[in-house]
């Protein structure tokens, strides 16, 4: 597992913080979980993600600013946007932007394995 | 009102209708009226009696005597049409008993209680059971001039126009106030689905993760079982969020607790969280701990703490040149009343439009109906409660009502209840 990729998940709800993880470990990948925006910029594992599982509304910086502060700071880290509303307008947006996807809460594993793999390029 | 030249204790210029029909006023004879006109006195007095019984019918008013010793009565026309009684009987309060309302049947007796005790005066709202329902409003006052046989002399007001259109204006608002709870609710459906969608996706989540680990060789069961614990307790999280949702928009209506200010505040904020979040605003609580209960509807209670706090929400949306900050607070005021406020520092008001501020309907936000408010302030009135605005020394206002705490509470007036009237002349509330 020493070459696994690292997928970095930040959620401030404990359920998804607590869940994700382990799903995603299951797929074969290494992962770290952030409550907050802030806390994993002052990370790490910022250089070393490879792909970024984002919650769209946290209290501070939310998953949208978190994108943009990743852009002007040259870092091209894909991104899956999971939001709890189920907003059309809002995932059209976010992809525009250059997210890699944007899932809506509740999602399938298969949904999730499909996301990273093609945010991954790994098909 | 006329003065009576009669030494009599009734006041004559009133068409007073003796339950001793034969009784006169014994002034009346020739020697006072010496030298005047007889015809014209009584024409004029003619006049005075005419003019009352028109103003009598036009305030739906009578007027009565009571002996409450001997229970001999004597009472103006109008009580005659209030009661529906045949003019030639004599009035009793058993025969006004024959006409009132079963239920408000007691009030007679306490009527006649308060007399033999001499009290300086009552006033009661009784129903009639008449061809239709009629709402009276009765309050009388001791004479001074008699002793061992009380007199009360009073009125007798039919009340039923008002009281239905009091009845009709508490329909409206009825609606009015289940309008507000529907579109705060929509304004806070994003925020629900959140709250709902965040345990759903860990129940999701976790079972998926089961079943991939129980799909490994060897089972990974030591996983398998952590994540079904994870999912129940996601679950159970998934039905807080309802019962949450269940208590602040569920049935209510007059129902009255004891209510904690501090946690009814507690659960609103914790639905509002994501809408707070999502509309980029940073929340301070100050709860005041220790905070004495209040009597009340809590659901309404609630319905106001969210009115408020979506407003300061709403108010706060287009600042973009400082911080969104909101500060829930709960205190305990000088005058000992708890107290809640909700600070922004949003777009304010305009102070000259301060008084329109709880107008139904006067909104000055888009997407509002401007109903919140209004309803806010009729909540907070009913529970003998007060909702104001100021305007903060920084940017943006402050939003805050106040509610006695429990055993500080002053009654509110019900109908069919007794009021005293107390020696200093005040009415006492109570029951």
């Amino acid at each position: 597992m020493a070459d696994a990729m690292l997928v970095t998940i930040v959620d401030d709800d404990e359920s998804v913080r607590e869940s994700v993880p382990e799903l995603v470990r299951k797929f074969g990948f290494r992962v770290r979980a952030f409550t907050s925006a802030h806390e994993f910029l002052a990370s790490d594992c910022v250089d070393e993600t490879k792909c970024l599982i984002l919650d769209v509304a946290m209290p501070g910086m939310s998953g949208p600013d978190l994108q943009r502060e990743l852009a002007s700071r040259g870092q091209r880290i894909p991104i899956i946007f999971l939001t709890g509303q189920r907003d059309p307008d809002l995932r059209r947006q976010l992809l525009a932007d250059g997210a890699a996807e944007c899932l809506f809460k509740p999602f399938s594993a298969a949904a999730l394995r499909e996301a990273l793999n093609s945010a991954l390029g790994v098909i | 009102m006329p003065q009576s030249t009669c030494s009599n204790a009734n006041p004559t210029a009133l068409e007073w209708r003796e339950s001793e029909p034969e009784s006169q006023c014994e002034a009346c004879g020739s020697a006072a009226l010496e030298g005047v006109r007889v015809p014209a006195i009584l024409s004029a007095l003619k006049r005075h009696e005419t003019l009352l019984a028109e103003i009598e019918r036009i305030s739906s008013t009578g007027g009565f005597c009571w002996h409450a010793a001997t229970g001999r009565m004597t009472c103006t026309e109008e009580v005659y049409r209030i009661f529906e009684l045949e003019a030639t009987v004599p009035v009793t309060l058993q025969l006004m008993g024959t006409r009132i309302h079963p239920e408000d049947l007691p009030l007679l007796d306490d009527m006649r209680e308060r007399a033999s005790a001499q009290a300086s005066g009552f006033e009661y709202q009784l129903r009639l059971c008449t061809e239709t329902v009629k709402y009276l409003q009765l309050s009388a006052r001791r004479s001074e001039a008699a002793d061992n046989d009380p007199l009360y002399i009073g009125a007798i007001q039919d009340v039923t126009r008002r009281r239905l259109s009091e009845e009709a204006l508490g329909k409206v608002r009825c609606e009015l106030t289940r309008l507000a709870r529907v579109s705060s609710l929509g304004a806070l459906t994003a925020s629900i689905a959140h709250e709902v969608n965040q345990p759903l996706t860990g129940i999701m989540t976790n079972a998926s993760t089961c079943l991939e680990m129980l799909g490994t060789d060897p089972p990974d069961l030591y996983g398998a079982r952590e994540t079904a614990r994870r999912t129940i307790r996601d679950t159970e999280r998934a039905c807080e969020v309802i019962a949450r949702l269940r208590a602040l928009f569920g049935k209510w209506g007059g129902k009255t607790e004891s209510v904690d200010l501090n946690a009814a505040a507690r659960e609103v904020i914790a639905l509002s969280l994501t809408e707070l979040h999502r509309r980029r605003v940073m929340l301070c609580t100050e709860l005041t701990e220790d905070l004495p209960l209040v009597t009340g509807d809590r659901v309404q209670l609630q319905q106001v703490i969210l009115n408020l706090l979506l407003n300061a929400v709403e108010a706060m949306s287009a600042v973009e040149d400082r911080p969104r900050h909101l500060v829930v607070r709960t205190e305990l005021d000088a005058t000992d009343r708890a107290c809640l406020s909700v600070q922004d520092t949003g777009v304010g008001f305009d102070p000259q439009e301060a008084q329109r501020l709880f107008e139904a309907f006067y909104t000055t936000k888009s997407g509002g109906m401007g109903i919140g408010l209004s309803v806010s302030q009729s909540i907070v009135e009913s529970h003998d409660g007060r909702l104001w605005a100021e305007l903060n020394t920084g940017p943006g206002a402050t939003f805050a009502f106040s509610v006695p705490v429990r055993g500080n509470e002053c009654r509110t007036h019900s109908p069919g209840r007794a009021h005293t009237l107390a020696d200093s002349g005040q009415i006492m509330r109570g029951g």
